[in-house]
Formats: structure tokens, sequence, C-alpha cells
């Protein structure tokens, strides 16, 4: 008798525990608003991780201290979740997961690197979780056909666009420049040297530099394109290959942490005076400190950062916001923050346009959304999603990093577009070609017949056999 | 590819080997006399590269006037996790120490994030710009600097593992510990200077990693550490000659092999770009070296 008590009081609380647990979670009775900020707070890339979590913070607390989110008349306040995906794209889905099953976001927002965010919004695409991603650049997030991508929206410029503003602008004020000095002719082609990280955001840039070549029928000719594991600390061996392909220019695609190791390695310790490129990622504090003098007169793609506000119709809140970040954080921000930061304000306009919080509305307002810009230029004007991959487009500008002298560090001056450049692009004295320069006495003849030179075996081809001839009498020796 | 630029490669491969050396010589002296693995001897690398930093930072002194501070720091600490982890569990088992040295890992790698947050930080030397040509090569200053200090300090390490009583007494500990007790030599005090000196070895490779211009974050033990395994795998373990030639070909090998690699592919006709390969070499080697000479290249039977 006692035992049937006992049980029976086992079962009767466990159907109310779950009751009450199934209650408290019914988002159309919740009066908040719960948005997960997907981002690497540990790991590799937790600088641009905790920037983009203290910036959606700060979004947050804006819209809250403003009545909140008018979702059908009633205000509900933002809480943001925390999800850690350490950098992993095992931790990502894991992270994701729980945000989504325990913790019953409403929506997400972040993702920084791409192959991270490509793992775990499958997650997001099996529960139909509404995900603003505001920083991987893989287009492959709302390209791809084997998920259900209709509840992406990528609200961050993608490898094509990076790769396509920036070699306009090589082309446009960097190779006349390179060419003037050392006289070249317009038909030589301008020698680029790719440098990427072997994931998918450093083979998207890579894609993207070759797609953007092709389509502006740009001549530049790639004549080396390595590869490096992320994370990678010694480039030194990759360079001295780069440096033996002669490159007019070298376009890394690397993070924060790696790009200032390849140019201080490059300039200073290979030897390789060019000019050197960057992606958006890396306008962020701590590779200006990073990367000190050595990279004086690199270039640096963004389309927001610490030091340089575009003018336009977004500079008076850009420049607000950085220096209420600088207030509250005790440092200014970086790139990748800002769009996490428009994200959550994209997230509250959605649902508030929605009048719901039920996620199918919420994905059909987003696609739906036309929004004036925050705090970073967008092409048109306006934050919206095209129709087709859910992409929205930013104004995208390249700068000169200058030495400062009181700052001790470099500092970034806009040079490219010219509508809203604030200075001319300077090649620095230091800077060599790719190859020498064309004599300008006579014109070069032609010749009439091609006499085909004599092969000359390259030390690395001696080098390789005598390998594999080491590696054959090691065996041998092995079987006597 | 001309062999200015072989040369070159060359010189970084002995300069990555430096760093390896000084981390795999005090992984070996630390199994060589206590016979304990320690899984977290890149932490003490994070450690050394740490203090190196703030002291640097916060005095401004030069980072090479700074590294016999952080060495003797990091023997201190060496001292305390010997003295305090370790000797208590000495004898309980395999696994026990296993555990230990896995949960040290985690606790360092925590603390250090807790404290100075997960961002990479960095210092620049100030011979940063500083090169010495020779020939058509320009290396900078900080290398050389770096491999003439690991050669002063294999050599210093050599005269007290020989020359002195301490010294001797580790070596006769790593050889018979029944037989070094009977012959009075204090055992487990060769334990705690092998710990001291294992920990003050590797804070020096994180320091002159660091002064080197690489970037440092509580995370950034775990490869170096991995290595430092094959190394002494490679080179037997115990052996310290046989940690430094094999510190040496690894740092070279990993440098030079991407480029053979590519070489042989472009003879076959492909375009391909192996860089991506490099800490995949170290354990390649530690194949090739296992299946060849399974104790080593000095290593000896019963090991």
């Amino acid at each position: 008798m006692k035992y049937a008590i006992l049980v029976a009081i086992v079962v009767v609380s466990l159907v109310l525990a779950s009751g009450v647990g199934q209650s408290a979670e019914t988002p159309s009775e919740a009066e908040e608003i719960k948005i997960g900020i997907v981002v690497p707070y540990t790991g590799l890339s937790s600088t641009t991780g905790i920037d983009m979590w203290k910036y959606a913070v700060m979004a947050a607390e804006e819209i809250n201290a403003t009545g909140g989110v008018n979702v059908s008349g009633v205000p509900m306040n933002i809480t943001l979740l925390l999800g850690n995906d350490e950098t992993s794209p095992a931790a990502g889905v894991k992270v994701v997961t729980k945000l989504i099953t325990e913790d019953k976001v409403d929506l997400l927002v972040g993702g920084f690197n791409s192959g991270v965010t490509a793992a775990d919004s499958v997650v997001a695409a099996e529960h139909k979780v509404p995900f603003i991603v505001t920083g991987a650049s893989t287009p492959i997030i709302t390209h791809r056909t084997d998920i259900n991508t209709t509840y992406f929206f990528h609200h961050c410029p993608t490898g094509d666009d990076y790769a396509e503003f920036t070699l306009l602008c090589v082309n446009d004020i960097i190779k006349p420049a390179i060419y003037e000095r050392f006289n070249f002719t317009e038909d030589r082609p301008l020698r680029l040297a790719f440098l990427y990280q072997d994931t998918a955001y450093g083979v998207g840039v890579y894609n993207g530099t070759k797609r953007a070549i092709e389509i502006h029928d740009l001549n530049m000719e790639i004549v080396a394109a390595e590869k490096f594991k992320m994370g990678e600390t010694d480039y030194r061996t990759i360079l001295t290959t780069i440096k033996a392909a002669k490159p007019d220019v070298v376009y890394p695609a690397a993070l924060p942490t790696e790009q200032p190791l390849i140019v201080t390695q490059g300039r200073r310790d290979v030897g390789l005076d060019t000019i050197y490129l960057s992606v958006e990622c890396n306008d962020d504090p701590v590779y200006y400190t990073g990367v000190g003098r050595s990279g004086e007169y690199s270039i640096q793609e963004s389309r927001f950062g610490p030091y340089a506000t575009p003018p336009g119709l977004t500079h008076d809140a850009a420049v607000k916001s950085k220096e209420d970040f600088k207030s509250r954080w005790g440092n200014y921000p970086s790139m990748m923050g800002a769009s996490t930061y428009e994200g959550v304000y994209i997230a509250a306009e959605a649902i508030e346009n929605a009048g719901t919080l039920d996620k199918e509305k919420v994905r059909d307002s987003l696609d739906e959304l036309v929004m004036p810009p925050m705090i970073e230029e967008m092409k048109d004007g306006v934050i919206t999603f095209s129709p087709d991959y859910r992409e929205s487009k930013f104004v995208l500008y390249q700068e000169q990093l200058i030495w400062n002298e009181t700052a001790g560090e470099t500092r970034p001056k806009i040079i490219w577009p010219d509508s809203i450049k604030e200075t001319d692009f300077v090649l620095p004295e230091w800077y060599e070609p790719g190859s020498a320069p064309t004599p300008t006495s006579t014109p070069t003849p032609v010749p009439t017949a091609e006499v085909p030179e004599k092969g000359v075996p390259g030390f690395e081809v001696v080098f390789a056999i005598a390998s594999l001839l080491a590696i054959a009498y090691l065996v041998r020796r092995r079987r006597e | 590819m001309d062999i200015g630029i072989f040369i070159q490669i060359l010189v970084w491969g002995l300069y990555a080997g430096c760093i390896y050396i000084l981390l795999a010589i005090g992984l070996n002296l630390i199994f060589g006399v206590m016979k304990v693995v320690n899984f977290a001897h890149g932490e003490l690398l994070m450690l050394g590269a740490y203090a190196v930093f703030w002291i640097h930072t916060y005095s401004r002194i030069d980072p090479y006037l700074v590294l016999p501070l952080a060495m003797l720091l990091m023997a201190l600490l060496g001292v305390c996790i010997e003295r305090l982890g370790f000797r208590p569990i000495m004898g309980t088992g395999k696994l026990n120490e296993i555990f230990l040295s896995l949960g040290l890992i985690y606790l360092f790698q925590n603390l250090v994030a807790f404290l100075w947050s997960t961002s990479s930080r960095s210092i620049h030397s100030p011979y940063g710009d500083v090169s010495v040509t020779a020939g058509s090569m320009k290396l900078p200053l900080d290398y050389l600097i770096i491999i003439i200090v690991t050669i002063v300090f294999l050599i210093g390490f050599q005269l007290f593992m020989k020359k002195t009583t301490p010294g001797r007494a580790m070596r006769a500990t790593s050889q018979n510990r029944e037989a070094a007790k009977l012959m009075g030599i204090n055992v487990e005090r060769m334990d705690m200077l092998s710990f001291a000196l294992g920990s003050a070895l590797a804070a020096a490779a994180g320091s002159l990693w660091l002064i080197s211009g690489q970037l440092i974050n509580p995370y950034m033990g775990a490869i170096p550490a991995i290595k430092a395994f094959a190394i002494i795998i490679i080179g037997g373990l115990g052996s310290i000659p046989g940690a430094i030639i094999a510190g040496l070909t690894l740092g070279i090998a990993e440098n030079v092999a991407p480029l053979f690699m590519q070489s042989l592919a472009n003879l076959f006709g492909f375009s391909m770009s192996f860089t991506a390969w490099k800490d995949t070499i170290a354990f390649f080697v530690l194949i090739i070296v296992l299946v060849l000479r399974p104790t080593g290249i000095f290593g000896e039977k019963g090991e």
C-alpha cells in the first residue's frame, strides 16, 4: 500500500512538472522575445565573437530602453541568450540545438565562421527557426540546396562581394599606380598571389576572386594560390613560395589572428615588399595593434571600422554608436559586431511587422523587410533581403593603412570609391613589383618564329628525384 | 625555384626546430627522471609566453631580458605542480598521472582565459626592424638571436647534466631510480628539479615564440605540445640528443616537405599546394621513423 501511494505521488509529480514546463515555454504566452546570439565566444575567433555579443547586448538594451518591441499591442522586451559555438562545428551544432530545443528561442542572430555556421544552420533549418546570419561570408548558407534555407537571411557581404569590390579597387587605383611607376604596358596582366584559409570562408573568397576576374574581365593573373590551415602561426614558408611567384599584389583571406602574422612575416621576415590586401573582418582594433608598422600602406576592405567612418546616411549614427560602445566596453568595436547589432534591430523590426512570434510569419516578415540603414551604408539606402538568396547588399569601401605617430599604430584612410574617399592611394617607396619594369627606350622586337628554350631541370626537380631515390633505398634496406 | 629560396626555407625550419627542441627537451627530462608524461607541457609554454607578455607590457623592459625571469617563475610553478600534483599520486597508476595532466590542461587554459580573456596578444620586439644580410638573403635579427639563445641553452643544459652534481644525480635517477636511492640520491628532490627545469625550458620556448612576433592565446599550447610528443617519440623516449635531432628534423621537414611535395606534384603535371599539410608532416615523419625504428632514433628497447 505504501509503495502504491509512493508511486502515485511520483507519477502525479511528473505529470505536473511536465505540464508546468510546457506552459512556461509556450511562445505565445511569453512576455519576452528570446533571441539566440550564436558567436565564437571562445576559441580562435573569440575576439570577434566577443565583439559581436557585446554589440548585440547594446542593441537589445537600446530597444528595451525605448519600450521594447510592440507585438500586436503587447510590448515585449528582448532577452538575448549567448550561444557559444567555440569556433567549432561540433560545438556550434550542440549550442544551436540547445538554443532551439531547450531555450526555445524565437530567432537566431549571428554566425561568424563560415564552416561552423554552415554546420549549425542545418539545425535551424530542421526546426524552421529564422536565422539572421551576420558574420559568415560563405554564400553557401543561403545558396545550398540540401536543406531548406528559406529561414536564413544573410546580413553581411559574401566572399563574392569581398573579392569583387577589392579587385575593382585594385583595378581602378592600385594597378595604374604600379604601372605608372614601373612603366608597365597595359597589356601586362597584374600578378595576383592568393593566400587563403583552408575553410569555407577562405575557399569562398578565393572562388569569389576568380569569379570577379572573369565577370569584370579584369586583366589579372593569379600567379600563386596557397592554402593554410585555420589558426596557422608560421607563414614564412608559404610566403617564401609566394615571393618566388613574383606577385604584384598579395591577397590573403585570413582572420584577425592570422592576417597580422601574414603581413608581418611577409614584410619583415621574407622581404615580400608588396601591397597586401585584406578582407573586412580584419578591420578590428586587434589587427591594427598586431600588424604594427609592417601593415603600413596595406589595403583593408571594409564597411564599418573602429577608426574610419564613411560619409553618408549612417555617418552620425555610426560615430555615435562607436562612442557608445567605447563608453560601455572600453574599446572601439570591430566590423563584425556592427552587422550583429543591426541583426538584432532587424529581428525586432520583423517581429513587430509580423505582429507575432510565429516563426513562419516572422520569416515572411523578414522576406518583405525594408528598413532604413542604421550604422552601415547599404546599397540603395535600405536594409532589405534579395528575393533569390535573401542577401542584403552593403556599400563596401577600401582603406589604406597609414602610420599614426600619436597612436603608435597604423590608422585607416578611405581611398576608394571616389564618392567617399578621404585621401588618395599611396604606392610606398619600398614597393617591389612582381616582375622587372618594361624598358622605355625602344619597343621590343617581336620574334618572327618561336625558338623553344632548351629545358633546364629546375632545382625542385632534382630535389624531388633525390628524395624519391632516398625513400626507395630506405624501403629496400628495410626489406633486406 | 632557386637555391636561395630553399636556403631561406631551411632557416625558417631551423628557427621552428629551436622552439620544438626547447619544448621537447623539457618534456623528455620530466619523463626521463619521473617516468611521467606531462600532457600539460604545452600549457607551460603558453604560461611562459604570457609571463613575458605581461612583464614586458608593464615594465617596458627588453623582452629578451625578461626571459630569465619568466623561466624562473615557470620553474617555481613547475615545482608546485610536481609537489602538489604529481608527487602525491606517484605510484598509484599511470592513469591517475594522465588524468592529472589532462586536468591541468583545462585548468591552465580556462584560468588564463578567465583572467586575460581569449583574445590574441602580441608584442613587438625592439629588434623587429633590424635585419642581417647574408648574401642575397635578409634575415631578421630576432631569428638569429633565437637560434643563438637556443644553442646557449643547450650547451648550458648539457654542461649542467654532465658536469654538475645535481645533473649527474638526475641522470642517475633517470637510469635507475632504485639504484639512485640506494646511492643516497634524494630522488624526490630530483623529480622537483626535473620538473622545474622542464617547465623553465617550456617557458623559454614560449617566450621566444612570442618575441619572434607570434600571437599568443590561452589555447596556443595544444599543437606545439603534440609536436613535442611526436619529437620525443621520434628521438627516443628519455633521449636528449634524440630530442635535439628530432626537433631539428621536424622543424626543417615541415617547412621543406610541402615544397618537396609540390615539386613532386609538378613533376607529374599537377599544380597543387601542400602548405596546409604542414602539421600533418610531423605525424607522417613519426610513422616513418616508427616503422623503420620502433624505439625512435636514439631510443632503447623496453621503454
